[in-house]
């Protein structure tokens, strides 16, 4: 309170420092509203971080799991079908790669899975449709 | 016996056996915890809405956030659409969520860390997005999910049989990776606690021995907390992006 008063003061006796003052206490004003932001966006982001850690976490394990459940039931696939035809290892094999890439497929979607869309309006969303006529040409 | 960490894990009956047409049934601990956490979710759930007020007590604030988070999470995954999924949504993730704290307890059976239970949600979710699907899109979904668009024709018959193994897949990671999680943190738990009591009975090096075990034991539950909040979650949100394929199939 005794900072402003002050500086009212100078201002009255001589124009140039008053002005000089009025800057400088301008620049301060922005520089502690720089600061006070700098800490609310902080505060606000706290909360938002260790959330995102936790689902890190929860990512990683997400992850693992969907590749580990692609090649195992291509693996079982291929034991199933080839006890089915008697051709013992090579469908095993095959369906087993396969597993593998379908893991593979799994884990690169559920990492790329997009935020929510925002609009939801269409049952028929745009894009496949543009994609169908390309395929068409 | 006491330290077996996979004796927690047993189902044992509690009452005698009976028949119902000709099928064998009793009641078990697995059975007595799946009616706890019904009667703790539905208690809790009617504790917290006793009475409702506008500004709201602890547990009606818990019972809020409670709905209010599943609430979110059905509307952004799903769309506003996705609304009649809500209960079936809040009441899987309730279960497995309650199911899992449960298991926290020491003495109490995991639901959740028998496969027969996690398989059988995971596996009704699937045929839930199967029929919804259906009913949605008719038989045409099959051909939308299995067959992406844009797919050169001499490579198609390798990736929708790749799409196919990926959908078979969804089912066994859902199941698997709660089954897997609560039997593995339980087992790990169990072994770290039963270090400190081995050691702690060798006398005094063993007692001194046995500090670094109880810390990661300790480390450990809060860790375990975490994966019940966790898995319970994931669960969820999985069983929404699934029910989101069926709602609006092309990826």
């Amino acid at each position: 309170m005794a900072q402003p008063r002050k500086s009212k003061g100078q201002t009255a006796q001589d124009d140039p420092a008053g002005m000089g003052d009025l800057t400088e206490r301008l620049k301060d004003l922005s520089g502690r509203i720089e600061a006070e932001k700098a800490e609310y966006a902080e505060s606000r982001k706290l909360p938002e971080s260790s959330m995102g850690d936790a689902s890190g976490y929860a990512k990683g394990y997400r992850l693992v799991s969907e590749f580990v459940a692609g090649t195992l039931v291509g693996g079982l696939i291929g034991y199933g079908l080839d006890h089915l035809f008697g051709t013992m290892p090579i469908l095993f094999i095959v369906f087993l790669l396969l597993g593998f890439g379908a893991g593979i497929l799994n884990m690169a979607r559920a990492a790329n899975r997009e935020p929510p869309a925002q609009d939801r309006s269409g049952t028929n969303p745009p894009p496949p449709a543009a994609l169908d006529d390309e395929e068409e040409d | 016996m006491a330290n077996d960490p996979i004796h927690q894990f047993q189902i044992h009956d509690l009452t005698d056996k009976f028949h119902i047409g000709g099928y064998e049934f009793s009641f078990t601990n697995s059975a007595l915890f799946m009616g706890a956490t019904v009667l703790t979710i539905t208690g809790f759930l009617l504790l917290a809405a006793r009475k409702a007020e506008l500004v709201p007590g602890k547990t009606q604030s818990v019972g809020e956030l409670w709905y209010e988070m599943v609430h979110n999470m059905v509307r952004q995954v799903l769309g506003p659409e996705g609304k009649k999924f809500f209960p079936l949504v809040f009441s899987l993730f309730s279960f497995v969520l309650v199911a899992n704290m449960l298991g926290m307890f020491p003495y109490f059976f995991t639901v959740t860390s028998q496969v027969v239970v996690t398989a059988t949600l995971a596996v009704f979710v699937i045929v839930l997005v199967v029929l919804v699907g259906i009913w949605k899109h008719g038989l045409s979904w099959f051909k939308k999910l299995f067959i992406p668009h844009g797919v050169p024709l001499v490579i198609l018959p390798f990736i929708s049989l790749i799409e196919i193994i990926s959908f078979l897949s969804r089912p066994v990671s859902l199941g698997l990776r709660l089954f897997g999680n609560m039997l593995a943190g339980h087992i790990v738990l169990k072994v770290f606690a039963g270090f400190v009591v081995s050691l702690g009975a060798l006398g005094l090096g063993g007692m001194l021995g046995a500090i670094a075990p109880m810390f990661m034991a300790v480390a450990l539950t809060a860790l375990e907390f975490l994966v019940a909040f966790l898995q319970a979650f994931v669960f969820a949100i999985l069983t929404c992006v699934y029910l989101n394929d069926a709602l609006h199939p092309g990826h």
